[in-house]
């Protein structure tokens, strides 16, 4: 008898991640690291590939800020069979986008058999600008947050809804350096600041699972498209696999002295998957906060190379770096097996005599 | 409410867990942090260069 083994794998949002910066791209590392934990916490940014997505069920899709408080142990993630999902629909979108989503909205009731709300239209045009800061990550404002947040109360009280998909009218950018590299499988995507910023507001706002796509005229037909952002050349819209995130998304419970059996609170996680330069976000700094034999095992992978140059050893956080992700899968079957890692090597050192060392 | 893009610069220290609550105090002082992350750290100058959004305000009614 053994517990249950919960790894979380963060690849944050708008950084130029080598693997997991495109379109869902990081989602064959959440995969196979499914397959050697008992449950996988990870976020939206990992799982959605515009209109390709995979089914995990031992994975709990969570949204950025309800992952920075789940780490610091201020809430905890309750699986559920099914959210009815709210669809909140920018104001800013022209009339046949706005049919295009809701035509995949509508798909994916038939076909999936996910349960939605009726839908809300925000009551002003949510206005998003994108940024790109001085250390290359992109980041984003939004002019109205405040008819976001009313369409937000809207869909819970009104429609029912427990967890909300929003689309927002992002600037069309045809002609940009940003978005030619990005198509290409190079340099940092332009949207996904901005997009974190969606959700994250209404997360914290609400506390209810969020994810956010954006609304975008297509884009022209461009045959040297790189693989890792091909997923979002697909169609018209992104929606769908944020509605089947949005499906199962665990939801956000309080710390309570009693907590329930199926609640995963961040005590209980094992293991830690960050890219090796990436490891000043929040989430991570918290679930890396102790060098005590119960902390999480939390390793760095060098080969998911970012914009940022925060490595862990920097911020006092332990970590064992590894190459790839292949590694780290290995590194994770392991742990979990009880193997400690250095015996897989052909070299092991005799023990010392602890005496000898001091 | 309005949000803001924003920079701070933090002095390290030797946790993580006191590094978060600086900036989270550093950030507080020009709204709500909503989203943030620290960029570089500069080990000779001992500081760290956080990226954030705030948000200011109180959410509006229509």
């Amino acid at each position: 008898m053994r517990r249950s083994y919960t790894t979380v794998l963060i690849v944050p949002t708008g950084i130029g991640a080598a693997i997991g910066g495109y379109a869902g791209d990081a989602l064959p590392v959440a995969r196979s690291l499914a397959q050697v934990s008992d449950c996988l916490i990870t976020h939206p940014n990992v799982l959605n590939g515009a209109q390709l997505y995979w089914n995990l069920p031992n994975t709990l899709y969570v949204e950025g800020y309800g992952l920075d408080q789940f780490a610091a142990g201020k809430w905890g993630l309750a699986p559920v069979h099914q959210n009815r999902v709210g669809l909140i629909l920018d104001q800013g979108i022209e009339v046949d986008l706005r049919v295009r989503h809701l035509q995949a909205a509508d798909a994916a009731r038939a076909t999936l058999g996910l349960h939605l709300t009726d839908y809300i239209v925000t009551d002003a045009p949510l206005g998003v600008e994108l940024k790109a800061a001085a250390s290359g990550a992109t980041w984003g404002t939004i002019a109205n947050p405040d008819s976001l947040l009313r369409a937000a109360e809207r869909a819970i009280q009104e429609a029912g809804a427990d967890a909300i998909a929003v689309v927002a009218r992002f600037p069309d950018d045809l002609g940009s350096e940003a978005l030619q590299s990005y198509r290409q499988g190079k340099g940092v995507d332009p949207l996904a600041g901005a997009e974190a910023v969606i959700s994250h507001l209404i997360v914290r706002e609400f506390q209810l699972p969020c994810a956010h796509a954006p609304a975008l005229s297509p884009l022209p037909l461009d045959p040297t498209i790189s693989p890792r952002s091909a997923a979002e050349e697909l169609g018209y819209t992104f929606l769908p696999c944020v509605l089947v995130g949005l499906n199962r998304a665990p939801r956000f419970v309080e710390y309570s002295t009693d907590p329930q059996q199926d609640q995963i609170w961040a005590d209980q996680v094992d293991a830690v998957v960050v890219p090796a330069t990436a490891f000043g976000g929040s989430a991570v700094m918290h679930l890396g906060r102790s060098r005590s034999a119960a902390s999480p095992l939390i390793i760095a992978v060098r080969e998911n190379h970012t914009r940022m140059q925060v490595p862990p050893e920097l911020l006092g956080i332990s970590a064992v770096r590894v190459n790839s992700y292949l590694e780290a899968v290995g590194m994770v079957a392991a742990h979990r097996a009880g193997v400690y890692p250095a015996a897989l090597n052909a070299a092991i050192a005799p023990l010392q005599w602890l005496d000898d060392i001091k | 409410m309005t949000t803001h893009f924003i920079t701070a610069e933090i002095d390290l220290t030797e946790s993580p867990v006191a590094m978060h609550q600086t900036i989270e105090a550093e950030l507080a002082q020009q709204g709500e942090p909503l989203r943030w992350a620290v960029t570089e750290v500069d080990v000779d100058q001992q500081k760290a260069v956080v990226e954030a959004i705030v948000t200011v305000g109180e959410r509006q009614e229509a």
